[in-house]
């Protein structure tokens, strides 16, 4: 039984818990380092020694965490609550991966390995359930092309399914192939054929892959905010040790509102969540509305209020709007999401009514027409704590990065691209020299931006310590440096991953570094981060999170 | 095999101000007689007749036509789902692509989808803008492209006639047929087509395409095709129809034929005879020319 210590008016207060650990890196530049942190309350109420808390009353001292390091809870600016539900699907990726419950998956580099291993999985599910893959990227893969013949070896009996990484290709069966009457005779751009005049199995964009997401079930609109998939997203982040997560182009129904309400506010829910809504259908006054009246229903644990555009594509299906000297390949320019004026209005009006915007923008085109948007929205009506953010924001240079600097526009850089895709940025899409200066934390840093890092989970997984070391190391997959003048310092990516991130999302008084008064949210860790080689950053172990003072061990 | 018929799409492209919702109020309030189901972006710029709204709801509003109009949400292809699956089933959906979107990317779906039919890419050619936009160094490519994927232009504001340079751009673009939005007196035919083949031979039932400025032929026999044969007997049809449609007997089975301007897409169906129905504009073409030329192959 606990005695609580009374106060001056005979209140039960609060207990005060110290966590003594083996280092505290707080990013507090008072104190860099410690042994202990005080908490109560949920907030941080000291930091430093044992006897850091002692004049606020009794403690309890707590040594849970004595072998570990803790950090400030690690802010993940940019993914995607559908992290929680891909894993509904196995996962037939590259790369090794390990799911929410903490299951490895070893990654598949030959078709043949993905083959025996999908049979595997296949034959452990019901006979009648199509098996869906998620995860799988030809880019990776030097053999032929994955097609029908393929997957008809993991079953010529059940439905089978492979969306590839990138979200506009997937893979069929023949069960499947005639589940939607795709034959010889289908004339339908992006159902692909081989070269005996049949489908090949494979589907490319939305149209062709409808039919099969119809009949098989792969509905994602309102999944994202159900509760299964709101805990599991939870997992995923604990795992990664992040303790405030976004979900970055959601659709906010009411139900799933007020489930996401619901199940963060539960004190042993470990995420701060920050859903954007997506800015898109519907005229910018509706969405400024939208973002105001479920700005309403935030909390400790959920933040709403701000919106996500889409002006381009990607880089590496060429759909980013870049500027001259275009694409390597001599492929025309990409495709706007969003027309730029569009783009213009939106901004306007959000900046008038003062809601807060992400902006997808990959090509340094989608870059500099949405800082001439937010520039011109800044003059008609002034906001200096916008904050805006330019999200991914891959190409821009130092040009770029000071006219953001000069607009108090933020940017969240995609680095962990240098280490999945650099070698194909640098070969197949934009060349060497841009390649080299892409996702460039040194320029962003040095022209003064305010700067984030990250992830875009499920894209690649949630893992601030594997994105802060692309961000120190820019070491690609083939092995080689991509850009070594664009490396930073070890405590600069720190510092993306936590307070930098939580300044993008208007967070940094509150989480981003351990110190008295800001919420008790921690990355609890196996290995100090700075007294690793830095090559080795990413291998450092995350054993749980503290989350307003809630502690979820893995 | 679907027991319900195909859902036949229609996508509207077109600009930002190019006259996408004029377009579709003036298709909602048209007697076409058939229970339209139009999905939008938003409601915004959609202003329909209060005198028509028999209820309106969060995303959907009802029509005393029979007609409805929704948003689409942020899935739109999911959407395309949620309208199959409404019961009753439209007779058409019509979908509104947002202003700089490849309207073929939905259209496709159309295409792909066995519970689909294929209704057509109408885009909206914004008569005194146009050129410009075509132009731009941000978004031409993307404004070209839409053009270049049309089954039939609607070129609005013209102020009564077509501006021949605008005219030849677009045809150095696009094979699709070019209509003048205000000559005409109704957007349902164009839009839609025409309605189920006329128990007589030879003419279509009254209604909507009866109008003087619409040539109508529909025809009913035994014929069968092989499907390459139809297909070429297809790709020599006369210019002027710019919609074709119905049912034909083959040897492995009745297939169903839609054609909208320059696209031609053919799925299995289910038919005891061979039923077309052509629609053209009478300054454009006869309803002999469209005989002569169906009789010639079935002879
Ligand atoms: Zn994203």
């Amino acid at each position: 039984m606990l005695r609580y210590p009374l106060g001056k008016q005979g209140e039960i207060m609060a207990q005060i818990t110290v966590y003594h650990a083996r280092n505290i890196i707080t990013m507090d530049k008072n104190q860099p380092n410690a042994t202990h942190v005080a908490v109560r309350d949920g907030r941080i109420l000291a930091v430093g020694g044992a006897d850091c808390a002692d004049q606020w009353g009794p403690v309890t001292h707590d040594s849970t965490f004595a072998d570990a390091v803790l950090m400030p809870g690690f802010v993940e600016g940019h993914c995607h609550m559908m992290s929680g539900f891909i894993w509904d699907y196995a996962y037939a990726g590259y790369h090794d991966r390990i799911d929410p419950d903490g299951k490895l998956w070893r990654g598949k580099t030959d078709i043949e390995t993905v083959i025996t291993d999908m049979r595997a999985y296949a034959n452990s599910m019901p006979d009648d359930e199509p098996l869906l893959t998620w995860g799988f990227d030809p880019i990776f893969l030097q053999s032929e092309r994955l097609n029908r013949h393929h997957l008809d070896q993991i079953s010529s009996t059940r439905p089978v399914a492979f969306l590839f990484s990138s979200g506009h290709l997937m893979c069929v069966n023949s069960v499947v192939l005639d589940m939607v009457g795709y034959d010889a005779a289908t004339n339908v751009e992006g159902v692909m054929k081989g070269a005996d005049g049949a489908p090949n199995g494979e589907l490319q964009e939305m149209a062709a892959m409808f039919p099969v997401m119809r009949r098989l079930g792969m509905d994602y609109r309102t999944k994202a905010h159900q509760e299964k998939y709101i805990h599991q997203f939870a997992k995923v982040c604990v795992r990664a040790g992040v303790t405030t997560a976004t979900d970055l182009f959601a659709t906010i129904t009411d139900q799933g509102l007020a489930e996401l309400k619901r199940v963060t506010a539960q004190p042993s829910y470990p995420v701060r969540i920050v859903p954007t809504i997506a800015a898109m259908n519907a005229a910018p006054e509706e969405i400024a509305a939208q973002a105001h009246a479920v700005a309403a229903h935030s909390h400790d644990k959920l933040r709403l209020g701000a919106v996500k555009l889409m002006t381009d594509g990607s880089i590496q299906g060429w759909s980013a709007r870049v500027r001259a000297p275009g694409y390597v390949g001599g492929q025309p320019n990409g495709l706007w999401n969003t027309p730029p004026e569009t783009i213009f209005a939106l901004c306007e009006v959000m900046q008038r009514e003062r809601v807060q915007m992400h902006a997808h923008t990959n090509g340094d085109e989608a870059s500099e027409v949405t800082l001439n948007a937010i520039e011109a929205a800044a003059r008609k009506h002034p906001w200096p704590g916008a904050r805006h953010v330019l999200q991914h924001a891959q190409m821009m240079e130092g040009g770029l990065f000071r006219r953001a600097a000069e607009l108090g526009v933020c940017v969240n850089l995609f680095v962990n691209h240098i280490w999945y895709f650099g070698d194909q940025h640098a070969a197949l899409t934009i060349g060497e020299d841009r390649a080299a200066r892409m996702d460039g934390c040194r320029s962003a840093l040095d022209a003064g931006v305010a700067m984030a890092i990250h992830s875009d989970a499920p894209v690649t997984p949630m893992g601030p310590l594997f994105t802060a070391s692309c961000a120190v190391n820019r070491k690609t997959m083939s092995g080689r440096v991509l850009g070594p003048a664009q490396r930073i310092t070890l405590d600069e990516a720190l510092r993306a991953i936590t307070l930098g991130a939580a300044y993008t999302l208007k967070m940094d008084a509150e989480v981003g570094s351990i110190e008295a008064g800001k919420r008790a949210d921690f990355a609890v860790l196996g290995q100090d981060p700075t007294a690793i080689d830095p090559a080795h950053l990413a291998d450092v172990p995350v054993l749980g999170t503290v989350t307003g003072g809630h502690v979820t061990l893995l | 095999m679907s027991v319900l018929p195909r859902l036949p799409l229609t996508v509207i492209g077109g600009y930002l101000g190019a006259g996408k919702t004029t377009l579709l109020n003036r298709l909602l309030s048209e007697p076409h007689g058939q229970k339209i189901m139009v999905m939008v972006n938003d409601f915004g710029a959609i202003n329909i007749d209060a005198a028509l709204i028999a209820q309106a709801d969060g995303d959907t509003i009802s029509l005393t036509n029979g007609c409805v109009c929704c948003t689409m949400g942020n899935d739109l292809f999911m959407a395309l789902g949620d309208a199959l699956d409404r019961c009753p089933r439209p007779d058409h959906l019509v979908i509104e692509a947002s202003g700089i979107s490849d309207p073929a990317k939905i259209a496709m779906a159309a295409r792909a989808e066995p519970d689909m039919a294929y209704g057509g890419i109408a885009v909206v050619v914004d008569g005194q803008n146009w050129p410009k936009l075509a132009d731009d160094p941000l978004i031409g490519a993307q404004m070209r492209g839409q053009v270049q994927v049309a089954d039939v232009l609607l070129v609005s504001k013209t102020g009564g006639m077509v501006p021949p340079s605008l005219a030849v751009r677009l045809a150095a673009l696009s094979r699709a047929p070019l209509m003048d939005l205000a000559d005409l007196p109704q957007v349902a035919p164009v839009l839609l087509g025409g309605v189920a083949p006329a128990p007589q031979p030879g003419a279509l039932p009254g209604g909507m395409a009866a109008h003087p400025a619409y040539v109508g032929w529909s025809h009913q026999g035994p014929e069968q095709f092989e499907r390459r044969t139809l297909e070429a007997l297809l790709a020599a049809r006369p210019a002027g129809i710019y919609r074709l449609k119905g049912h034909v007997l083959s040897p492995d089975g009745a297939l169903e034929v839609h054609v909208v301007g320059p696209t031609v897409d053919i799925k299995p169906a289910q038919s005891d005879s061979t039923r077309m129905v052509a629609i053209g504009l009478a300054s454009q073409i006869n309803r002999e020319t469209i005989a002569a030329w169906w009789a010639s192959a079935a002879a």
